[in-house]
């Protein structure tokens, strides 16, 4: 079987984003998010951002995610051909889980944010027997 | 006196934006379901497309500079999770893409290049001699 296609999605402008300080447009990053026995995995597609130039912020339950583009990567260029606006990456989420903060792992890769959230020992899914009579 | 902070990447963005709601809408390219959306811009002696495909092996992405047309197609595949995992969310889309592009313009492309970087393929190819800027200087006696 040969692979689809892409369909193509447009990017999400954020029209108000929280305790904005810096001026400029943010997107809402497309994410994956699944969840394994002993921890929460986010991917998010952030095009553009470096390593340098990302936050990962969990405050209670609130995770957030930031990207910033760099302007240098755009000195000099004059638009000719405009099909997606260029911009930084935003999104909260409210986590289901408790997260041991001290243990959360992330990494960017070709533009792909990748959190690893364990789960706190106490939230991690204990596994239940079902006995037949 | 009040600093007033600006973002040098505010006023592209402004004029991005500009360009996208007159060529398409606030909608943006995608609602005419073009992978990836592209943005060409003039850099004087070269012209520089950009496509945002973040997670793509670079080895998988075939650029080609023909005439007045760039061309680029590749395929995104992700490593699935080899263990038992429940998807709360998968809004991120693997498969193949491949776009076109005219430029409006004549290419030198025997010196094109491109580089994959955080995700972004940008592909620079110079204008073909005859249609670059030429300064011309002025001789003063």
């Amino acid at each position: 079987m040969s692979p689809s296609d892409i369909e193509a999605r447009p990017k999400q402008k954020i029209e108000r984003r929280e305790e904005s300080t810096r001026p400029g447009a943010y997107f809402h990053p497309a994410v994956d998010i699944f969840e394994a026995a002993d921890e929460l995995v986010l991917l998010a597609d952030m095009p553009g951002v470096s390593p340098d130039s990302i936050d990962v912020n969990l405050e209670g339950d609130q995770l957030t995610i930031e990207g910033r583009v760099k302007p240098e990567d755009y000195e000099g260029l004059k638009p000719l051909h405009v099909e997606y606006g260029v911009g930084g990456f935003w999104r909260r989420f409210t986590l289901g889980e408790a997260i041991d903060c001290e243990s959360i792992k992330a990494q960017i890769k070709g533009g792909v944010l990748a959190l690893h959230l364990p789960k706190a020992e106490r939230a991690r899914a204990r596994r239940i027997t079902v006995q037949a009579s | 006196m009040a600093i007033t902070y600006r973002d040098p990447l505010e006023q592209l963005q402004r004029e991005l934006d500009r360009m996208l709601e007159s060529a398409f809408g606030s909608a943006g390219a995608s609602a005419a379901g073009v992978y990836p959306p592209v943005n060409v811009f003039d850099a004087g002696e070269e012209y520089v497309i950009k496509a945002e495909l973040p997670g793509v092996d670079p080895g998988k992405i075939e650029v080609n500079v023909e005439n007045e047309t760039v061309s680029f197609r590749g395929e995104r595949t992700f490593d699935e999770p080899n263990r038992d995992v429940a998807y709360h969310r998968r809004e991120r889309e693997q498969g193949q893409f491949r776009r076109v592009v005219r430029i409006p313009g004549r290419l030198a492309s025997e010196t094109a290049r491109a580089e994959y970087r955080d995700g972004v393929l940008t592909i620079r190819v110079p204008k073909a001699k005859e249609t670059r800027p030429r300064r011309v200087e002025i001789k003063a006696d």
